[in-house]
């Protein structure tokens, strides 16, 4: 996923929706029907009340780039789209993991947070962009991985 | 509630259906006679009459259904209307809102049905929401790109009381009719097509509902240009002008598809350019050195063809805009044209009828003669769609209708008799084959019901004629499944519904079977048993290029 470089069919777009019981499934099955592909996908609320925000990692696959984003326009539910691919954003993924190992020195010099420690393993948690995300994974398996969610990237526009 | 808010949005006439989770709708329909509701006999002819009536006269068409198998059986209708931008509401009822999820009695989820069909849906849950919905809904169905509405209202809420209301302010920020036109383009464009040695213009669908055949005419006049229709676009440019190529795509006339093939420049105006439109699109247009692209939809710009002038508006403003700026044309225009004609001279348009069968297109040739631009012909899909888009002079927009898009099977007969309900002024003529005919035939008792002066052709060639052709011609010779020798005497099944009808096997019975039905008040059939092997030409291979078109073989 975002450990590697993204491929350059892959779009990223910070989308501004209408909060509904349709939403999520209006946005999901027409990005299913127009032939494109969610690779990732995290949704909160924004800081407008009934309106949340949605960051899409989409690969549009045989279809020109722009069509992701033209074809969401079209939904009633979506009002603002901000195609960020490759652009000044800040990106970041959560990750909380658990290892057995209860020596995490390593993870924590990497950034990582001590969430709790017991006698099965160590819970920790890291933030991060792309890349960064990749190297804490490789980081975990060295520590023997036991369980891992992550939360997929959340994207905003730098100011500077 | 509900039906105060459509009387507001001067409904006049809604197609429907009751059952279960609508009845209370339908309980307080006869305290608004305002409101004239035509009881369908499938939910399918509801959505095909409210989309006739739709592109008949231009207004919303209105269908109720019930929940589950009621709404789910307006899915075709509604794919229909949405593939050909066809504004409609659907009003559906749902169960009570505490049984939604429970799988309840004919309880569907309906919005996930029907959201790939849809332009927008609703799923109503308390009265507060009701007339916000059902105003914005008419707004959503009716602008921009027109569409189908899905309205899908609990129970409960059907049954709730609230004070009456007015018309609310429209407030949806999702959805903003952002067309613009960048005139520094408009100008562009429309130098580009009069400086081009060979321009084609290609007129869709977006021309008719936008009205502006008369500003595509302007155009292509002053710019020199020749112009073909798409399918949907019949009737955007009359057929009989000096500068006409008929109709395009991989069932085109052989000239049209000459000149797009060999333009230099192509302007395609209100039109999705999908795949009947390029046939093999690697090779579609290859001459072209400047596509020009108008749409009010600006997801169709590069969406098949990458435009290398995009116009995001609708086809009236845009061409009103171009047209100022069209300057000096280029001086091989007149090669152009002889070029045109001579393939008009090569390629014509041809049929056999030297065989004893009787031919379609002398049926369409007739009924031509007489309706000349004053009738709607509502055909449905497959060769009868094709011989009467084809063997019809139209001059004018909304005189032929016909499913596009989706090729809806069914389509012709409940669409006739919703355009007649839009247009009482005009003569409909539903042309259908009697594959079509079948899938949809129980809505006669809606013609004679309310006498309908519409008149029925069937094709009836004893096959699935298209399909027929195509298993011919392309699925090596193997006529698998397409045979309907086995079909009802639709003389008799005429009669069994309550309405005259006529068979007619030679040439000669063609003009007294005309004269009869129009000499009949209310609804006719007339049973044509044309040549079984009549194909449609020219036609494009599937997978090949709009170069290698097949013509009507010389017999």
């Amino acid at each position: 996923m975002s450990d590697h470089p993204l491929p350059e069919r892959v779009r990223v777009l910070s989308v501004l929706v209408e909060d509904g019981p349709n939403t999520l499934s209006k946005v999901s099955g027409l990005i299913r029907r127009r032939g494109f592909h969610v690779r990732s996908i995290s949704v909160g609320p924004s800081r407008q009340a009934g309106r949340s925000r949605i960051t899409l990692q989409i690969d549009h696959g045989h279809a020109e780039a722009d069509q992701v984003r033209k074809q969401l326009e079209r939904l009633v539910e979506v009002i603002e789209i901000e195609d960020v691919t490759g652009q000044l954003v800040h990106s970041r993924e959560l990750v909380v993991a658990k290892v057995k190992s209860a020596e995490v020195a390593g993870l924590v010099e990497k950034g990582a947070k001590v969430l709790d420690t017991g006698p099965d393993g160590t819970t920790v948690e890291f933030a991060g962009e792309g890349k960064d995300v990749g190297d804490f994974i490789d980081e975990l398996f060295q520590h023997g991985i036991l369980d891992v969610a992550r939360s997929g990237p959340v994207v905003l526009r730098r100011t500077a | 509630m509900i039906l105060e808010a459509l009387e507001r949005e001067d409904v006049e006439y809604i197609f429907g259906y009751p059952g279960g989770a609508n009845l209370p709708i339908y309980q307080h329909l006869p305290d608004h006679p305002k409101l004239k509701h035509i009881l369908v006999r499938h939910e399918q002819g509801a959505a095909h009459m409210a989309d006739g009536y739709a592109r008949a006269c231009g207004k919303p068409g209105v269908v109720f259904a019930t929940s589950g198998p009621g709404a789910l059986n307006l899915v075709t209708g509604l794919a229909t209307a949405y593939m050909d931008s066809v504004p409609m509401i659907a009003i559906t009822g749902q169960v009570a809102s505490t049984q939604v999820g429970r799988d309840a009695f004919q309880e569907t989820d309906v919005i996930g049905a029907t959201s790939s069909v849809t332009k927008h849906s609703y799923l109503v849950t308390s009265i507060d929401q009701l007339p916000r919905v059902i105003h914005e809904a008419f707004h959503i169905a009716t602008t921009g790109r027109p569409g189908p509405v899905l309205i899908d209202i609990c129970k409960d809420v059907q049954q709730a009381n609230a004070e009456p209301v007015g018309r609310e302010r429209l407030d949806i920020p999702g959805y903003q009719l952002n067309g613009h036109v960048d005139l520094d383009r408009a100008g562009e464009a429309a130098r580009a097509v009069a400086g081009a040695e060979r321009p084609v213009i290609l007129a869709g669908h977006g021309v008719i509902l936008s009205h502006a055949e008369a500003e595509l005419r302007e155009f292509a006049e002053k710019a020199g240009a020749p112009v073909g229709t798409t399918l949907l676009g019949v009737g955007a440019f009359p057929v009989n002008h000096p500068l006409s190529l008929h109709m395009t795509g991989f069932m085109g006339t052989g000239w049209n598809l000459k000149a797009v093939q060999n333009a230099d420049v192509l302007m395609m105006v209100g039109m999705r350019v999908d795949d009947r439109v390029t046939a093999r699109l690697a090779d579609f247009a290859p001459n072209v050195k400047t596509f020009i692209h108008i749409d009010i939809d600006g997801s169709e710009m590069g969406k098949n063809v990458r435009p290398h002038v995009e116009l995001v508006a609708d086809a009236k403003n845009a061409l009103g805009a171009m047209t100022p700026h069209i300057g000096e044309l280029h001086e091989g225009r007149g090669q152009w044209f002889s070029q045109i004609d001579a393939w008009r001279e090569e390629h014509p348009l041809k049929y056999t009828h030297s065989n004893g069968h009787l031919q379609p297109q002398d049926v369409l040739i007739d009924m031509y003669r007489r309706c000349r631009n004053e009738a709607i012909v509502v055909a449905d899909v497959g060769q009868n769609q094709i011989w009467a888009a084809l063997w019809w002079n139209y001059d004018r927009p909304g005189l032929f209708l016909n499913s596009g898009g989706s090729g809806t099977m069914g389509f012709a007969l409940p669409a006739a008799i919703g355009a007649k309900f839009g247009r009482p002024d005009k003569a409909v003529w539903c042309v259908a084959g009697e594959g079509g005919f079948v899938m949809t035939a129980q809505e006669l008792s809606v013609a004679v019901e309310h006498q309908l002066d519409i008149k029925i052709v069937i094709l009836n060639n004893f096959s699935l004629g298209m399909v027929r052709q195509f298993q011919d011609d392309f699925y090596g010779g193997v006529r698998s499944q397409s045979d309907l020798t086995h079909m009802p005497d639709f003389v008799k099944l005429a009669d069994a519904y309550g309405l005259p009808a006529i068979r007619v096997d030679r040439f000669d019975e063609i003009g007294p079977a005309m004269d009869a039905a129009e000499k009949t008040k209310g609804p006719f059939l007339i049973d044509f048993r044309i040549d079984p092997e009549a194909n449609v030409y020219p036609i494009v291979p599937l997978g090949k290029s709009l170069n290698d078109f097949w013509e009507a073989p010389d017999k």
